[in-house]
């Protein structure tokens, strides 16, 4: 019974780590993984090692040390290179998690429902 | 001469198999399916000796091919484009097709060798009518050749030195393997089709022997694909430089998703085999397995959409999509004559047991195959209705596919003992205590040194009460010959697993990258360790420059490389210096070089190692197998 104890604080423990200390990734670098290198093969601006990639990286630096909220940097891309420029399809176009999630909430019912009731 | 030889022979071959499909003797079906083999064969050969000899009136060895190539990449360029690797499959296609005539045919009757015939003479029926490895060239481009034709006796043109295969290609020997490990999975998940379907149509009293067979026959594809998606991501890493392995590229995506369906029908075969449930479910599987290969070629080569690897156009797509929908009403057909003996599957009684363990795994496998489908179409859907470009990144994976494959993580916990009776799991919490405390305090120590996140946090437990309680396991029980060889399969693959994901979640939520801008014979500090930068050294190859830049550390010197490709227009390609510990690789790119100054990527990139090492172990499952031939 006792090691069922130490299991309890073990848990406490590792449940509290994030909070004494919590991951740390700066504006710059989640939004050059979120650009797309428009020059490049699918590859992000973070990941590209194009000099395209690296003064579309000085712009976006510059933003973010003026401080333009995510809003106005997305808008600002988009304006510019289209909506492909976004890797990261969520923020403007909700259907993409949408659709997905509701096919497969129906393929899970589905099978369920065929395994489960008996005739 | 080739050309000549290389298309009648195509032609043979075809008639060949139309004989082989409406022969009703069963006398001569052996002696035709080595003759098939024999012809696929030596049509490989054939083109080789054409990329050998520099024939460049074969518009493919114009195209893709020239003098100043090195042997390897030369033999490896039979594959590196579509009409060859459409030679590529039809020869591994044959090599199946006699395997299974030896080992699997279903002795009473002829189907499945008819069935087989069928999706041969599909392939070779494209390299006949459509586009040929042997058409020759009739008119010549600035380099290589812009008119091709596939009818033999033609005047032909010849230029003097080809085109090249594309810098991508020929950068790494990983090139020559990773294809044909990729191909050999992908076609041979079309043996467990033929099996599934042909056993089916001629309606046997236990007509269970056809999950027998087609388990069998998913296992050596499944592994295939496996070494080959492990081999193509190590030679993304080794060679692209950008410090990645995955992409969630159109084409990777592709290959994932057979991988994905066959993964969870090797699950779902054995409780059909055990407790005779999912019958209609793993019919599926089966034909969706197949349908997916057909699929995964039409996206990469039909040019619907761009990627790296995407580099064929041509009128494949609708060839393709035609064949997806005769083998898919031959599926359907076959599938809805059997709707009686689908209908006796038996339901699952024991949610928390065996059986329903495989069914949640059959169900997360499933939907993450499903996510990635639908992530791979979304922008050609999107594009159709709303005629806007999107990309699908990886924040769309990491969302939707992210928890799927941690759940699945979760549940292989439990797969070291399952009984069919339901999961008592406050027994497993008492019998497994104290495993759980060691692979706990693992991880705190663990986290101790890392940037912490709940996802990561997750990760990192779940992989290590994996393989804590895997490997305690083997410890106890594998000495003694308890369970059958596809347990210990299994357990060896989870392990691999196990280890993989702790590697991933590493490099995931660790890895970092600064740039340095400096001079030759200077330093610099990364991580705790100082790193030397010499002079660059020019090397003049006949089909490249290489700028190599040496740069050493206190143990190691290693260099990073600028390829410049004659004869391309794409950019240098920069291959990487990596200094490799288990834990983490210093990865160093260069840039640009300017004079004697350079700018370099350094990335400290963790766990690349560790995933290598899991991924490698989920390949050895195989030698279970062995012990008992059941491969």
């Amino acid at each position: 019974m006792k090691s069922r104890y130490i299991t309890f604080v073990l848990i406490l423990i590792i449940v509290s780590m994030p909070l004494i200390s919590p991951s740390s990734e700066s504006r710059l670098e989640n939004w050059s993984k979120i650009l797309l290198c428009p020059v490049c093969q699918g590859e992000t601006i973070y990941d590209s090692p194009s000099e395209y990639a690296d003064d579309m990286k000085s712009i976006l630096k510059e933003q973010i040390d003026n401080g333009l909220t995510d809003g106005q940097i997305n808008a600002f891309w988009v304006e510019r290179y289209g909506e492909r420029i976004i890797t990261n399809p969520i923020t403007n176009n909700t259907e993409i998690l949408i659709v997905p999630i509701s096919i497969v909430l129906i393929f899970i019912s589905i099978f369920i429902r065929k395994l489960y009731v008996k005739k | 001469m080739i050309y000549n030889i290389g298309i009648i022979f195509s032609w043979i071959s075809l008639g060949l198999l139309i004989f082989l499909f409406f022969n009703k003797k069963n006398l001569y079906t052996e002696i035709l399916v080595r003759v098939n083999l024999f012809i696929q064969v030596f049509l490989f050969c054939l083109l080789e000796v054409g990329l050998f000899l520099n024939d460049f009136s074969l518009s493919y060895v114009a195209n893709y091919s020239a003098k100043s190539t090195p042997p390897l990449y030369k033999f490896a360029s039979l594959w590196g484009s579509l009409d060859g690797s459409i030679l590529l499959w039809n020869l591994c296609l044959s090599l199946f097709m006699y395997f299974y005539l030896k080992l699997y045919k279903d002795p009473s009757s002829n189907i499945d060798i008819k069935i087989f015939t069928l999706i041969m003479i599909f392939f070779v029926g494209y390299t006949v009518f459509s586009s040929s490895p042997f058409a020759g060239c009739i008119e010549l481009a600035t380099i290589g050749c812009s008119t091709s034709t596939i009818l033999p006796f033609a005047e032909l043109v010849t230029s003097n030195t080809g085109r090249g295969p594309n810098p991508l290609l020929q950068n790494h020997p990983l090139m020559a393997i990773h294809p044909p490990m990729l191909y050999i999975g992908y076609v041979g998940m079309t043996m467990p089709f033929v099996a599934a379907t042909s056993r089916l149509y001629s309606k046997k009293e236990d007509s269970n022997s056809w999950i027998e067979v087609a388990e069998k026959t998913t296992y050596i594809p499944w592994l295939f694909l496996t070494i080959g998606i492990t081999l193509g991501a190590a030679w993304s890493y080794e060679v692209l430089g950008w410090g990645g392995y995955w992409a969630w590229d159109p084409v990777e995506n592709v290959s994932f998703i057979p991988w994905l369906l066959a993964t969870a029908f090797l699950h779902s075969a054995k409780i059909q085999k055990t407790q005779n449930t999912l019958l209609n479910w793993n019919y599926i599987l089966v034909g969706l397995m197949f349908l997916s290969t057909l699929f995964g070629t039409f996206i990469t080569r039909s040019g619907v959409l761009i990627s790296v690897h995407a580099f064929s156009n041509g009128n494949i797509g609708t060839y393709l999509l035609f064949g997806m929908l005769l083998f898919g009403l031959i599926f359907i057909g076959i599938g809805s004559k059997n709707i009686e003996y689908f209908s006796k599957s038996k339901k699952i009684d024991n949610w928390f047991g065996k059986s329903g363990f495989f069914v949640y795994n059959n169900i997360f496998l499933f939907s993450s195959a499903l996510v990635i489908f639908i992530g791979t179409i979304f922008p050609l859907i999107y594009e159709t209705l709303y005629s806007r470009q999107i990309t699908v990144g990886r924040a769309y994976y990491d969302i939707l596919v992210g928890p799927l494959l941690l759940i699945l993580l979760g549940l292989m916990i439990f797969s070291v003992k399952l009984s069919i009776k339901n999961l008592n799991i406050q027994k497993w919490l008492n019998d497994n205590v104290v495993l759980i405390n060691i692979a706990l305090m693992v991880t705190i120590f663990t986290l101790f040194l890392l940037n912490n996140s709940y996802i990561l946090i997750v990760t990192v437990s779940f992989s290590f009460l994996l393989i804590f309680t895997t490997v305690s396991n083997f410890y106890k029980n594998f000495r003694v010959p308890k369970g059958s060889s596809s347990y210990w399969t299994g357990q060896i693959a989870h392990l691999g697993i196990g280890i993989f994901a702790l590697g991933i979640i590493l490099n995931v939520s660790q890895s970092f990258s600064t740039e340095k801008e400096l001079n030759s014979f200077q330093e610099f500090n990364f991580n705790n360790e100082t790193y030397f930068v010499y002079d660059t050294i020019e090397e003049r190859l006949p089909e490249k420059n290489v700028l190599k830049l040496p740069i050493s550390n206190s143990k190691q010197t290693k260099y990073t490389s600028l390829n410049i490709f004659k004869n391309s227009s794409q950019q240098a390609i920069s291959s990487p210096a990596v200094f490799r510990s288990i834990i983490n690789d210093i990865y160093i790119t260069v840039k640009f070089i300017n004079e004697d100054s350079y700018k370099l990527i350094v990335r400290n990139n963790y766990g690349v190692l560790i995933m290598w090492i899991g991924l490698l172990i989920t390949s050895l499952s195989f030698f279970p197998r062995l012990r008992n031939n059941e491969v």
